[in-house]
């Protein structure tokens, strides 16, 4: 039996909401970039317009909304105190925001002075994020199989920004790095570590309560985490210490079928949903897993047939079916969820003390605004991926309707941001609530 | 904790597994205003509803969390003397 009193910690809307209205932009920036390139930007995973383009989404829309979701459920899920809630979103968000920008000019330019000046400005914002807003996600006696995900999840990001800092000084000052080595471990951290593992973390929890589906199972919300950690430091030795290629392709196959049962399990539970209409976040989990299981199975066609593994659009696929496909899919769909469920509870709480009825989830953003945005997305999907095959006309045609994408999301989480501003009493704290991104 | 002393069976049960947040919370507050003097408010819910702990604080409510057997969570929520 216990009394559980720490929702007073609940921060305030502004903390996650600063984060959620800046992504799409980035994500939108990212859509005029490959615009303005075109083919140039998917030739290659190593030229500077890829390189940019991939941090404009990884850095600027995927980080971006992960850390505004932690900074919210943590207090709220797992009790975690972060201190001064609104001072640390605003610090961490505005040097990441800057020190992403100043990134994805940096290798547009090939700036190396423009490099010296992104990695502190990161560096920085991840050093606060982690000292002055998570320092509580160790500390806590709280143990839950979400919060140990995510504790793995962030100690993948320390690595990935570690590894990440290293290449940029690679290309900051001349040093002589294994930069291609050094690329390969940060994107496989970023991307295998902290992004899959806090998707992982935070599905445990969001699909049964969102999806009204049966819970994951015990064993696979214990050991997911743990194991694909153990098996990314093993492949990251494996790569240091040289050892002989098939022994690191048999880890990285480990890591496959590790992701392919968390989407395979994912898939299943999404089915045996008790709603039968799917609604918009359904179709963007099912478009996230089946880009997440089409990109194994692509892996795996390229470790088993040099001529796929070879082709000059194999990484690019690869890159946009987990980046993309997988990963802005699904964060966009939980977007849906998070951002009218938390305006619905703050107005809830300010509305007559909390037991006057907030409008309905549904008004605040219908269903009908998230479902055309997910055709759009789907679209660009499949534009996007088109690109690598077509490039000479289907970039840009991929670049204006990702564009058109990411501005329809940014605008229904606007307009449902609206309604809060619109019925919350108090003026001063709707509008630090809607603070525009800087 | 000062529980009123009534009967389980005066208590108001409301199931809310199987919903889409937020109707639990809506739910769950909508049987508040059915509440009379003494009477105490049972909830079924599948997970622990942390974002209901502070709106009962403020509204004068107290309860208990008891996690089952099952992982069912049982919310036994009633009114502070006084409040």
């Amino acid at each position: 039996m216990q009394r559980v009193l720490s929702f007073e910690q609940t921060p305030p809307l502004s903390v996650p909401l600063r984060f959620f209205l800046s992504a799409p932009l980035f994500a939108t920036v990212a859509a005029l970039v490959l615009l303005w390139h075109g083919p140039d930007a998917l030739a290659s995973r190593w030229t500077p317009v890829t390189l940019a383009l991939t941090h404009l989404l990884t850095l600027g829309f995927l980080s971006m909304c992960m850390i505004g979701a932690l900074l919210q459920i943590l207090p709220v899920v797992a009790g975690i105190d972060i201190p001064h809630s609104r001072r640390t979103a605003a610090i961490a968000h505005a040097l990441l925001v800057v020190g992403t920008l100043v990134l994805a000019t940096a290798f547009l330019l090939a700036s190396p002075l423009l490099f010296r000046l992104a990695l502190p400005l990161l560096l920085l914002a991840f050093a606060w994020l982690f000292g002055a807003g998570l320092r509580g996600v160790w500390r806590t006696a709280h143990s839950t199989a979400m919060l140990s995900a995510i504790r793995f999840a962030l100690a993948a990001l320390i690595v990935t920004v570690v590894l990440g800092a290293v290449a940029a000084s690679g290309f900051a000052w001349p040093l002589s790095l294994p930069l291609m080595q050094i690329t390969d471990l940060h994107a496989s951290w970023g991307l295998l570590g902290w992004t899959g593992l806090l998707v992982a973390g935070v599905a445990y929890q969001v699909v049964p309560m969102f999806q009204v589906t049966p819970v994951y199972p015990q064993r696979v919300q214990r050991w997911f985490a743990g194991t694909t950690f153990l098996l990314l430091t093993a492949l990251t030795s494996a790569s240091l210490l040289a050892v002989q290629r098939p022994w690191q392709l048999a880890l990285a196959a480990l890591i496959a079928c590790v992701y392919g049962l968390f989407g395979g399990i994912t898939l299943y539970l999404l089915a045996k949903r008790k709603r039968p209409k799917a609604d918009p976040t359904t179709l963007f989990w099912r478009t996230s897993l089946g880009s997440l299981l089409a990109g194994i199975v692509l892996w795996i066609a390229g470790s088993l047939f040099p001529a796929v593994g070879e082709a000059p659009a194999y990484p690019i696929l690869l890159g946009i079916l987990f980046i993309v496909g997988f990963a802005y899919s699904v964060i966009n769909g939980m977007l849906y969820k998070i951002v009218p469920f938390l305006i619905w509870y703050h107005l809830q709480n300010i509305l007559s003390g909390g037991v006057t009825k907030a409008p309905n989830v549904k008004q605040i953003l219908p269903d009908a605004d998230a479902e055309k945005q997910f055709r759009i997305h789907l679209f660009a999907l499949f534009a996007l991926l088109g690109s690598t095959l077509a490039p000479e006309w289907l970039p840009r045609l991929a670049a204006l309707v990702f564009g058109y994408s990411s501005v329809s999301l940014w605008l229904n989480l606007l307009k449902a941001s609206r309604v809060y501003r619109r019925m919350a009493v108090p003026p001063d704290t709707a509008s630090d609530a809607l603070q525009r991104p800087s | 904790m000062n529980q009123p002393h009534n009967d389980k069976q005066d208590d108001i049960q409301i199931d809310v597994c199987g919903l889409e947040p937020p109707e639990p919370l809506e739910r769950v507050l909508e049987g508040l205003t059915r509440l009379a003097a003494g009477q105490r408010l049972r909830v079924l819910i599948p997970r622990e509803p942390h974002p209901l702990y502070s709106i009962l604080e403020r509204n004068g409510y107290l309860h208990e969390t008891t996690c089952r057997e099952d992982y069912l969570y049982e919310i036994l929520i009633w009114q502070k003397a006084g409040a």
